[in-house]
């Protein structure tokens, strides 16, 4: 029934008044938007945040040099604590489908993991795993608590997949011998992976935003960088907005991905159902 | 430090950095669930600038992360001379990312809606205002709950950013830190707070799946 | 008054609509009596039910004329809210309010547009409901429903407002086959009582059952328009004919 955006259909073609007055409140708003932009740049230049010093070194190789070299520790936190986060989170998915006590542990980790701030976790890290003697390095002290933080959610994620692949896939499987287990990693697991790759890029984006704590713990990412750029050039405000921008597009980047692949998989999805409903009417 | 220790040295600033976390997640999500819905009502106007707008202001707030808005806010802000209190640029963040995630969840309830329900709106002979306020509103809510209730509970873990900022009276994070950087708190002062905080989410995650099972939309 | 009596319930005049190149109504002329029951059949893609959707304007034309009992219909705003609501329609997928009981679908609009008490429209409802044979089904939710069921409560719906007319649009093309003739039946008392309609549909033998004249269309144009004994043992054109073979052949 679904098709496309509520924004396409919600409006009927709209008639002359309608339209006059359309093309009205459209030039207001345009007048509007750029006033406050106006607005911005006139506080931008007042406060004199224009001036070349605070920009030129921009132009400078080594300068992206140094942020490259943040977001690249940036991107490997992320990428290895979404992949740690997986793990757990998989094993929490099959914990949960185990016998009581493992299955009461594994919804208890769940809902914790769930339920608490990355920041406490980071703090957990920062102030007491130290004094346990175990000195982990600077890059693991952000990438662990992100994982952990996350991979209640990736459990979530993926016991909604498995769920989500039609019960006749399994008892078909089963019915040929297959066992449980060689069931669950043959025939249901590929199929529900499928599933979550959608939520999983999306995880992705909250571990990355959650490793721009690694100043908490003094790891050179993206975030530390820029600091140190900025005590170099004395330039807070125009680093800073280029850092946010950079994590905006990279967030945007992954987030489209995962819209992009959640709407092919729709697709293919109802042409599957389809071929389906098509199978019952004529067989 | 045991629990009964924590408990009788700082039981009376858990309790209040409990009210903090609350309070500011409280008001976080009311002014972002305000704010969503502005945007979500500029994203579906008609008038293409503000869909534009609307848009792009989304994808700025849902994908900035949560520190690097506060640093802004705090540390960058104060060049264009404007300088805001700690709680101010705290609440601001915490307030401007949830809002963002808002108006995508209404934009996905209202998307539950078929076009044949709107036609049929428009058939009976239902004005604009009145096909918006009695088909488009009631679903688009209504359809949105679990959502919305997930949504409080990121807002109320993306109030642990008080943390970052000399804020008084510190959060249930702040509060950690603070114990464990000027005495010897140990795990135990971080199980407090995440019990805390696990209590809240766990409470209001029961409440969202009872208001759902109430007024969800079958289809 | 008797002035009034010649004037057309419905009238098209030199309707034309294109979608991108394509042109989907080329000068449609048409005019359906008060009390008349005017069939539009033809193959899918004829154009017949951009036509039927038209008269409301939830598809606009690019130029000509639709008039309801002489006057035109507005192009927006609340006068043209005003005409929808006396015009009914029904779809071919029912469109029911998901979140609304069947007897609220039913009261919404009358409460909202006619203005009319809650009470009065309840009890109006429920004897419409009664009609059309759902009653008991009055406090589910759509989706609790069959779609049978669906598409008679939508039918109460639309005469819950007290149209001049009713608009069917292939109302049976979205049923399983055992629930077509319960959603037929409903439609052919309706057309006993006098109730002017205008219908789109594939259902030949209700067509020729109910229709004091049929029309038929093809590549947006009408191509012959006979009373239902005419069309369906002599049709006139070589379209028709083809097309009635083909639903034969099927």
């Amino acid at each position: 029934m679904r098709t496309g955006n509520i924004r396409d259909y919600l409006y009927e073609e709209p008639g002359p008044h309608t339209r006059k007055r359309i093309r009205i409140f459209t030039g207001i708003a345009i007048l509007g938007l750029l006033a406050l932009l106006g607005l911005i740049i006139r506080q931008f230049s007042e406060t004199g945040q224009f001036n070349a010093k605070y920009w030129s070194f921009f132009t400078k190789w080594t300068t992206w040099r140094f942020l490259g070299e943040g977001l690249l520790t940036t991107l490997e936190a992320a990428l290895t604590g979404s992949a740690i986060s997986f793990t757990l989170g998989f094993l929490l998915m099959r914990g949960k489908l185990q016998g009581k006590i493992i299955r009461g542990i594994s919804s208890f980790l769940i809902e914790f993991t769930r339920g608490v701030p990355t920041l406490l976790f980071i703090y957990f890290f920062f102030l007491v795993v130290p004094k346990t003697g175990w000195k982990p390095s600077a890059f693991w002290k952000i990438t662990l608590p992100c994982a952990i933080s996350a991979c209640g959610v990736v459990a979530e994620a993926l016991r909604s997949g498995v769920n989500a692949v039609p019960r006749g896939q399994r008892e078909a499987a089963l019915s040929l011998g297959m066992s449980e287990r060689r069931t669950f990693y043959r025939v249901v697991f590929p199929q529900a992976f499928r599933f979550v790759i959608p939520s999983l890029i999306a995880e992705l984006v909250i571990v990355l935003k959650d490793t721009t704590f690694a100043y908490v713990v003094s790891c050179a990412d993206l975030m530390q960088n820029a600091k140190v750029l900025i005590s170099n050039y004395d330039a807070m405000l125009s680093i800073y907005l280029v850092v946010a921008v950079i994590y905006i597009l990279i967030n945007y980047l992954l987030n489209t991905l995962s819209e992009r692949i959640a709407g092919s998989q729709r697709r293919s999805v109802r042409t599957v159902t389809e071929i389906n409903k098509g199978a019952a009417v004529h067989g | 430090m045991g629990l009964t220790d924590l408990l009788s040295k700082y039981g009376s600033q858990y309790f209040q950095a409990l009210l903090t976390t609350w309070r500011l997640t409280a008001v976080s999500f009311a002014g972002a669930f305000l704010i969503g819905i502005l945007i979500t009502v500029a994203r579906v106007s008609p008038i293409r600038p503000l869909r534009i707008f609307g848009d792009i202001y989304v994808q700025i707030f849902r994908n900035i992360p949560g520190a690097a808005l506060l640093i802004l806010l705090v540390y960058a802000l104060p060049y264009l001379q404007i300088v805001l209190p700690y709680d101010v640029c705290v609440t601001t963040a915490t307030v401007l990312i949830p809002s963002a995630f808002c108006s995508e969840h209404l934009m996905s309830g209202m998307n539950t809606i078929s076009p044949g329900q709107i036609e049929a709106a428009r058939a009976l002979g239902l004005t604009f205002l009145q096909m918006i306020r009695r088909i488009i509103i009631p679903q688009a809510l209504r359809s949105s709950v679990l959502p919305m209730t997930n949504l409080l509970v990121a807002t109320m873990l993306t109030t642990s950013l008080a943390s970052q900022v000399p804020m008084r009276p510190r959060d249930l994070t702040g509060i950690v830190s603070y114990i464990n950087t000027h005495d010897t708190g140990g795990v135990m002062a971080f199980v407090i707070s995440a019990a805390l905080y696990c209590l809240t989410a766990l409470v209001i995650g029961k409440i969202g799946s009872l208001v759902d099972r109430k007024v969800r939309i079958l289809r | 008054m008797d002035n009034q009596k010649n004037v057309p319930m419905i009238e098209l005049r030199h309707v034309e609509k294109h979608y991108g190149d394509q042109h989907v109504l080329r000068d449609i002329n048409l005019s359906v009596r008060k009390g008349e029951v005017v069939v539009i059949i033809g193959p899918s893609g004829s154009g017949k039910s951009t036509l039927c959707r038209s008269i409301k304007r939830l598809e606009p034309i690019d130029s000509g004329e639709i008039l309801l009992e002489g006057e035109p219909i507005p192009q927006e705003g609340k006068k043209l809210a005003e005409l929808r609501a006396q015009i009914g329609m029904v779809f071919q997928s029912f469109n029911l309010f998901a979140h609304r009981t069947v007897l609220d679908n039913i009261t919404l609009a009358p409460v909202d547009v006619l203005k009319k008490s809650r009470k009065e429209v309840r009890e109006e409802a429920l004897r419409l409901l009664e009609r059309v044979g759902v009653r008991d089904q009055a406090d589910k939710v759509p989706a609790q429903l069959s779609g049978g069921q669906q598409q008679r409560a939508a039918i109460a719906r639309s005469l819950a407002m007290h149209p001049k007319v009713m608009l069917f649009d292939e109302p049976t093309s979205a049923l399983d086959p055992e629930m077509i003739q319960e959603v037929l039946n409903v439609i052919a008392e309706l057309a006993q009582e006098g109730m002017t309609m205008l219908i789109v549909t594939h259902e030949m033998s209700f067509a020729r059952r109910v229709a004091d004249r049929v029309i038929f269309m093809d590549g947006g144009q009408i191509v012959e328009e006979n009373t239902p004994e005419l069309f369906f043992s002599n049709p006139e054109s070589q379209r028709a004919r083809d097309f009635l073979n083909s639903l034969h052949a099927e």
